[in-house]
């Protein structure tokens, strides 16, 4: 007799071997640990492959995001890495952004072809994203590698943007973050990225680290702590609205996936504070950049079956 | 002694009850089969199961054996070209007649069972299928679902699987493994059993087979579809519990 590998799943109505699906729950927290992202990219279409029906994959995949993220703050947070105060103000924003995108979709759906719309945001958005990060960064790499002394990035920040963000009433400290800005300003972002992340369908950790580095101007690790914080409260949000409406959680699935995936993140909230910021934001930057490329690898290529199951991603 | 006859009395007359019950009444006359197991339980560990098929059939037929669920409805999203270049789920297809599984072991290749025998299969369920709207591509689409079922393992057909016995008596006997899949919902589901003889059906039985959840699948099941809201909290706390307990054993062993 041996031991059995296999496990059937109720809700997915398969079943999976435990062994592989624990290895791949470790490596998509090992990328959450270190980058703050939820790896709900990575994570589905894997699911799929291996037999798991689509809706359930993603909205499992929330369930296991939230223990993942979970297990990923509290190592942040001991690292000194999570900004709550800013966290809470993205995801207020966050919450009040996706109720209305999910009315956007809607009116999109009615007015057909939503889902061109959606993949034409997601290949622009990603890769406008990830060739910026990842260009910004190769130069601030090669600015450190050369012997010149770097000039302190006491910009004279005169911008359109920075001008009207000054204005911004009820300025406040960001103390954790180390910035000084309104309120207002993170609730406006949050609300726009979950906005789009209502409409894409996607956790929104891919557009939310860029933000707050770039127009939040926070410090990466901050940032990656900041965001999970973040993720965990949404992706509670999407299992328990998922598992209500559709069905579609399966908890068995989860509960392996989020053992390896919370492991994973631990060690990848090490190996991120090892890494230097720039380093973390170019390897973030090739992640969006092959996402993009394999999104429009999909558009562009003709798919074995013609046929979709409605749902998932 | 004494003991042994009335045993023996007793076999002799239960025997023939016990198999009465375990075949069907097909009223054709010659066909006739069991199968074991009669019901298929879906345990903790279930990983796709085997179902024995045996039984006697006309004598120099072929025998065709068929594992079907109920036809449902299907919704799905066709792909096409958006723009002449991009492809994309476009407009929702809505199939009827689709069974969950449709599983076919033969005797011989059902193309060389003449008409009968094309119908039985894959080819004849393509016929059953129906596509709403009407102005769908049907031709196309059914064989593109059949192809996504076939690769899900769900669809299946395959000859030479049914072992045929040399005639006597005017039947022949006949048995065949049938491999189910592990992707299995519980549900209804039909063995059938069919002989083909000259192009034609010559007779055919059939006998329903129960897939159920057991145990922690059935308990699980009844959680997430009868107390959803619950189980949608149960499992996003029961996450965090797991999340923060490795965190916190982390800390313990990592900390500095």
């Amino acid at each position: 007799m041996s031991i059995p590998m296999e496990l059937y799943l109720p809700i997915a109505g398969n079943s999976v071997n435990i062994v592989a699906v624990f290895g791949l729950g470790g490596v998509v927290g090992l990328l959450s640990g270190i980058f703050g992202v939820g790896g709900g990219f990575l994570m589905t279409p894997l699911l799929i492959m291996m037999g798991i029906p689509p809706t359930v994959a993603a909205a499992t995949d929330s369930n296991q995001i939230v223990g993942a993220s979970t297990s990923g703050t509290l190592a942040h947070l001991r690292l000194g890495n999570v900004d709550v105060k800013m966290g809470l103000l993205l995801l207020i924003g966050g919450v009040l952004g996706g109720t209305v995108g999910v009315q956007v979709i809607k009116l999109l759906r009615a007015l057909g072809n939503a889902d061109f719309l959606i993949n034409i945001t997601y290949v622009l958005m990603l890769g406008l994203v990830g060739g910026y990060m990842f260009l910004e960064s190769l130069q601030a790499m090669r600015k450190a590698k050369a012997p010149v002394k770097k000039e302190p990035e006491k910009h004279v920040k005169s911008s359109a943007f920075g001008r009207m963000v000054g204005m911004l009433p009820w300025q406040m400290d960001f103390t954790r973050s180390g910035v000084r800005m309104s309120p207002v300003l993170p609730l406006l972002l949050g609300g726009l990225v979950g906005l789009l992340s209502a409409i894409m369908g996607v956790g929104g950790g891919f557009i939310m680290v860029p933000v707050m580095v770039y127009l939040l101007r926070m410090p990466m690790h901050v940032v990656v702590g900041t965001s999970l914080f973040q993720i965990l409260f949404t992706c509670i949000n999407v299992t328990v609205m998922q598992a209500s409406t559709n069905h579609t959680v399966d908890f068995v699935l989860a509960l392996i996936l989020l053992i390896g995936s919370s492991l994973g993140a631990q060690i990848g909230a090490i190996v991120g504070k090892k890494l230097g910021g720039e380093q973390l934001k170019i390897l973030l930057a090739s992640l969006v950049l092959i996402m993009m490329f394999k999104i429009l690898y999909e558009l562009l290529a003709r798919p074995d079956v013609l046929l979709a199951y409605i749902g998932g991603h | 002694m004494k003991r042994f006859i009335i045993l023996a009395a007793l076999l002799l007359l239960a025997l023939p009850a016990a198999a009465q019950a375990a075949t069907a009444a097909t009223g054709a006359g010659a066909l006739d089969f069991s199968m074991t197991p009669q019901d298929i339980t879906i345990h903790t560990f279930y990983n796709g199961t085997t179902v024995q098929v045996a039984g006697e059939a006309p004598a120099g037929s072929q025998v065709v054996v068929r594992f079907a669920g109920a036809p449902e409805a299907v919704a799905m999203k066709q792909k096409g070209k958006a723009l002449g270049f991009l492809w994309m789920n476009l407009n929702t297809l809505h199939f009827s007649g689709v069974p969950r599984v449709f599983l076919v072991e033969s005797s011989a290749p059902l193309s060389g069972l003449g008409a009968a025998g094309a119908s039985l299969g894959l080819s004849g369920l393509t016929e059953t299928i129906s596509v709403a709207p009407a102005t769908a591509d049907r031709a196309m689409l059914v064989p593109e679902l059949l192809k996504l079922k076939r690769k899900e393992g769900l669809y299946r057909e395959h000859s030479g699987g049914v072992a045929l016995a040399a005639p006597a008596g005017g039947v022949q006997k006949f048995s065949v493994s049938l491999a189910v899949p592990s992707r299995l919902s519980p549900g209804a589901y039909t063995v059938e059993v069919i002989a083909v003889k000259d192009g034609a059906v010559a007779a055919r039985a059939a006998r329903p087979l129960e897939a159920r959840l057991v145990g922690i699948p059935a308990f699980l099941s009844n959680l997430a579809f009868n107390n959803a809201v619950w189980y949608g909290v149960l499992a996003s706390v029961i996450a965090i519990i797991a999340g923060l307990g490795i965190g916190l054993v982390f800390q313990s062993k990592g900390a500095h």
